[in-house]
């Protein structure tokens, strides 16, 4: 992670201070309400029942060595990382282009205009979001009425409760993320860099491949981050959207909760899945920085 | 320095906040809080002002969406909550952990009223001492689009008929679809002996399920855009389908039998407020309040004989519930230790992997 | 510009209205179901305000909303400016810890919501913070910081630390300098990041329904709670009302400020 060191040469008794108190309020705020209550997680993790009351609980691997011993979890972590790729990779295909518009192309009070329409739909709730989806997406829903208007007789297009449908709804909810990041990256680049460029004969296609995409990187990063990471672990838009296909880890660490007692067991397999997470990003971050 | 006077502004913020949550949860008025599903009876504003109105107590809700969840909030909240609406298969385990109180009905007008069965049914006050009175009861199978059935079916195996492939709505809940392949096996719901064949059972539905639904409003849509052609339910949901949708669905009770299942209301230990909370529950069972709420909103079987005497004649939970034929055919959900939980939600995840292959 | 220019600047606008119909066609849809009668959300539409009439009078829904409005903001503020402040500390210095401090972020993006908010209920409860508004700003702080930091870290990558540099050879102190020169140009940055805090908070629904007292609730909390028996179109009303307002807010603003950074 590259870094700015304006203060490097400086006693170090100040700038630890100075470190401290910029970091120190977000992260104690952090500790407290995040990382102390995870920890016990982490804890019950190894348990063999949660220490409530009476329940005995002993230090075990067991948890963990579920997740190795039964094939359908591996099987649904795969899945759940499929889908979060999936959904990065069109964010990012249908997200950029509509950011770099935004900071490139258009100008003046249509920006601030579209910039905001681009966050709104945010406000709406999740899961409102998603039920609105459903009656798009149904049988004899507004898409399928849609289509049958344009095409007659076009006959139904048995999209609700399928793979595509979760796509769409996660697509649909995290796309702001991606168009918002790489828009703060884009704005910042100077225009008469492109120019520049352009005017020493560049193409556009050299353009964006040599210059925009490398100054625009952190924000892209920033996006998929802020969205891969929370899509991996879904849970309400698969089951909601998918139907028969919307089973994914999230749900099954989700039922451990819900359907039965066993927060060790869903504690295990939701640190397992940070883990690859974090795996995953450590592997493909660096790997994107060298590429461009 | 900026971190200071931000921390101080943050920190005078959070002040407010903790000051508002005070100033909200302040009250003159004596007042119960009651633990129960969203619009699940005790929340009905009609029957709350009543209340009110007779007893001077307000009502204060907080909602679970799962059993786990209920039981949760339960253990790290005591003292939180008066009356807590608890399945009768999970009322023993509360009682257990201490997370809820003996109840002395002795004052309670409306228990005398309680089907004899039901008050004292073993999970609801385990070595007779009663934990959880009676309330509803109903029924877990599956109801039919009578458009899509010119006679009503009369087997557990049209779920698994291939004339419906595709065409069968199901639950996303692992006991539930267990017992369901327990009853279409002939086993004991509460305790299968053959998880095999009950794994085939459940693999069997493949080509069947359409989708998994998860709530009432849900079931409602597929059914109304006519997703399905049958697919399991509850009994009280079902009626308020027919009357309040005015959709075109039946209920049928198998001649395998279906899953019985009994609802409880419990004093939480430590409740602020026991009297006002044994108020709420003899309002809850009595006829004045379940007639209204059963004719003009649609709810389970009262576990009150004399409430469901008073139903019109032709109301299902009368009518259908009130065959005693019917109802021995039912296994009513039992407690179950969680070791067998949990293999049973491991059966479904398998199954539901296996189902998206 | 010339002709093909002009053709791509055309096919951009086209571009653009496709995106934005896509991000409002389920709000358009939830709209529209407002203003069914249908509780079924039945087509064709039956034109009536009847779900606003019954919205009007339910206080519990009105109250629930003015709950997610205040605990928002108040975690926007305290997210923004917190997270900022660590953010200029990871631009600024290069330290030892630097990297996990960085790393510990995700756990709060990653950890499905459900098992953060059971450990935050049982955690609030062994050290006595408990449950209500407070606890919910408590959380939604907690979610809010991992975005504001990484969005406006990303935005302080374009920053040229130099420019920090020669404001305080001109003499300006170390705020000074922050405050003309460093905050002016994260300013889209914080602006975004302000955005996504209000709308974390505003939308969450598992965290708030952990941590909310009885009777006391928020918006997404009554939604997520009726999700067993299915919401009816009163919801579809109020968040309509929500989305109209807060659009209107918002361009509102945006006539007397500009977000964009314009240069």
């Amino acid at each position: 992670m590259q870094s700015a060191t304006v203060d490097a040469p400086r006693i170090s008794g100040r700038r630890l201070r100075a470190i401290a108190g910029l970091t120190g309020p977000a992260y104690f705020w952090l500790a407290l309400t995040v990382f102390l209550p995870l920890s016990a997680m982490f804890y019950f993790s190894f348990l063999s029942d949660v220490p409530f009351g009476k329940r005995v609980a002993v230090l075990t691997l067991e948890n963990y060595a579920a997740f190795f011993e039964k094939e359908f979890y591996r099987t649904l972590m795969l899945r759940s990382f499929r889908l979060g790729a999936e959904v990065t990779f069109y964010c990012f295909l249908f997200g950029f282009p509509c950011a770099y518009l935004l900071a490139k192309t258009i100008k003046g009070r249509w920006r601030e205009a579209l910039f905001l329409l681009v966050i709104l739909p945010f406000w709406s709730n999740a899961l409102v979001r998603i039920f609105s989806w459903t009656m798009v997406l149904r049988g004899n829903g507004v898409l399928e009425r849609l289509v049958n208007w344009i095409v007659p007789d076009y006959g139904p297009l048995n999209l609700m409760f399928t793979y595509p449908a979760i796509v769409v709804g996660l697509v649909h909810s995290y796309l702001p993320y991606m168009i918002l990041t790489c828009y703060i990256s884009l704005e910042a680049i100077d225009d008469s860099l492109i120019e520049a460029a352009r005017s020493l004969g560049a193409r556009r296609l050299t353009v964006l491949r040599r210059l925009v995409l490398p100054l625009a990187l952190p924000g892209i990063l920033a996006g998929a981050i802020l969205i891969f990471v929370p899509v991996v672990g879904s849970f309400m838009e698969p089951r909601i959207l998918g139907g028969r296909q919307g089973t994914f880890i999230g749900t099954i660490i989700e039922d451990q909760f819900t359907a039965v007692f066993n927060w060790p067991l869903g504690a295990a397999l939701s640190f397992l899945m940070l883990g690859f997470v974090l795996l995953i990003l450590l592997v493909v971050v660096p790997l994107a920085r060298r590429a461009t | 320095m900026l971190h200071s006077k931000l921390l101080r502004r943050g920190l005078a913020s959070l002040v407010m906040a903790v000051g508002l949550a005070f100033g909200a949860a302040q009250s003159w008025a004596e007042e119960i809080r009651v633990l129960n599903w969203q619009g699940y009876g005790t929340d009905e504003a009609w029957s709350l002002e009543l209340f009110t109105e007779k007893t001077g107590i307000d009502v204060v809700h907080d909602y679970f969406n799962s059993e786990q969840e209920m039981l949760t909030k339960l253990r790290t909240n005591p003292g939180a909550y008066d009356v807590v609406l608890i399945n009768s298969a999970y009322t023993k385990q509360a009682a257990d952990e201490g997370l809820i109180q003996a109840i002395d009905t002795s004052g309670m007008k409306n228990v005398a009223d309680l089907s004899p069965g039901m008050r004292d049914n073993e999970n609801l006050a385990p070595g007779g001492t009663t934990y959880g009175v009676a309330w509803l009861w109903g029924v877990t199978s599956f109801a039919v689009n009578t458009n899509d059935f010119s006679e009503m079916p009369q087997s557990i195996e049209e779920l698994w008929d291939p004339k419906h492939a595709g065409r069968v709505g199901w639950r996303d809940d692992a006991i539930e679809a267990v017992m369901f392949a327990a009853i279409a096996t002939g086993q004991d719901i509460n305790n299968p002996s053959d998880f095999v064949v009950i794994r085939d059972k459940l693999r069997a539905l493949k080509p069947q399920i359409r989708t998994f639904w998860s709530s009432e409003d849900e079931w409602n849509q597929f059914m109304s855009a006519n997703e399905f052609d049958l697919a399991t339910y509850w009994s009280g949901s079902a009626s308020r389908s027919k009357t309040a949708f005015g959709l075109p669905v039946e209920f049928v009770i198998p001649k395998e039998g279906a899953i019985g299942w009994l609802d409880g209301l419990s004093v939480a230990t430590d409740a602020p407020n026991p009297e006002g909370a044994k108020a709420f529950i003899d309002w809850m069972i009595d006829p004045e309040f379940y007639v209204t709420w059963d004719t003009e909103v649609g709810a389970p079987a009262s576990a009150n004989a004399k409430a469901n005497a008073e139903l019109p004649e032709t109301a299902f939970n009368r009518a259908v519930l009130g065959d005693p034929e019917k109802v021995a055919t039912l296994q009513f959900m039992g407690p179950m230790d969680e070791e067998l939980r949990q293999k049973i939600l491991e059966l479904w995840q398998e199954t539901k992997t296996y189902l998206q292959e | 510009m010339s002709r093909r220019g002009t053709a791509l600047a055309r096919a951009g606008r086209v571009y653009m209205a496709a995106v934005l119909l896509f991000l409002y066609v389920p709000i358009v849809v939830m709209a529209v179901m407002s203003f069914n009668a249908s509780k079924l959300y039945r087509l064709p539409v039956d034109w009536s305000f009847t779900w606003y009439t019954a919205l009007a009078s339910n206080d519990k829904l009105i109250s629930a909303g003015l709950n997610s409005v205040w605990v928002a903001v108040v975690t926007t503020v305290i997210a923004t400016i917190l997270g900022t402040a660590a953010s200029l500390a990871f631009f600024r210095y290069d330290f030892r810890g630097k990297r996990l401090l960085q790393i510990l972020l995700f756990p709060p993006i990653a950890i499905p919501w459900l098992i953060i908010g059971t450990a935050m209920l049982v955690f609030f409860f062994w050290i006595g913070v408990g449950r209500g508004l407070h606890a919910m700003v408590l959380g939604h702080v907690a979610l809010a910081l991992p975005y504001v930091i990484v969005v406006v870290t990303a935005r302080l990558r374009s920053f040229d630390p130099h420019l920090e540099e020669a404001a305080r050879s001109l003499g300006a102190s170390s705020w000074q300098a922050t405050r003309r020169v460093t905050l002016p140009w994260i300013a889209p940055g914080m602006v975004a990041a302000a955005l996504f805090a209000f709308a974390v908070s505003f939308d969450q629904f598992v965290i708030s329904y952990f941590l909310s007292s009885p009777g006391v609730s928020t918006l997404p909390v009554e939604i997520y709670t009726s999700i067993r028996k299915g919401f009816t179109p009163e919801i579809n009303a109020a968040s309509t009302i929500v989305i109209l307002v807060s659009m209107a807010l918002l361009l509102g603003v945006a006539r007397f400020y500009r977000f964009g950074g314009e240069r």
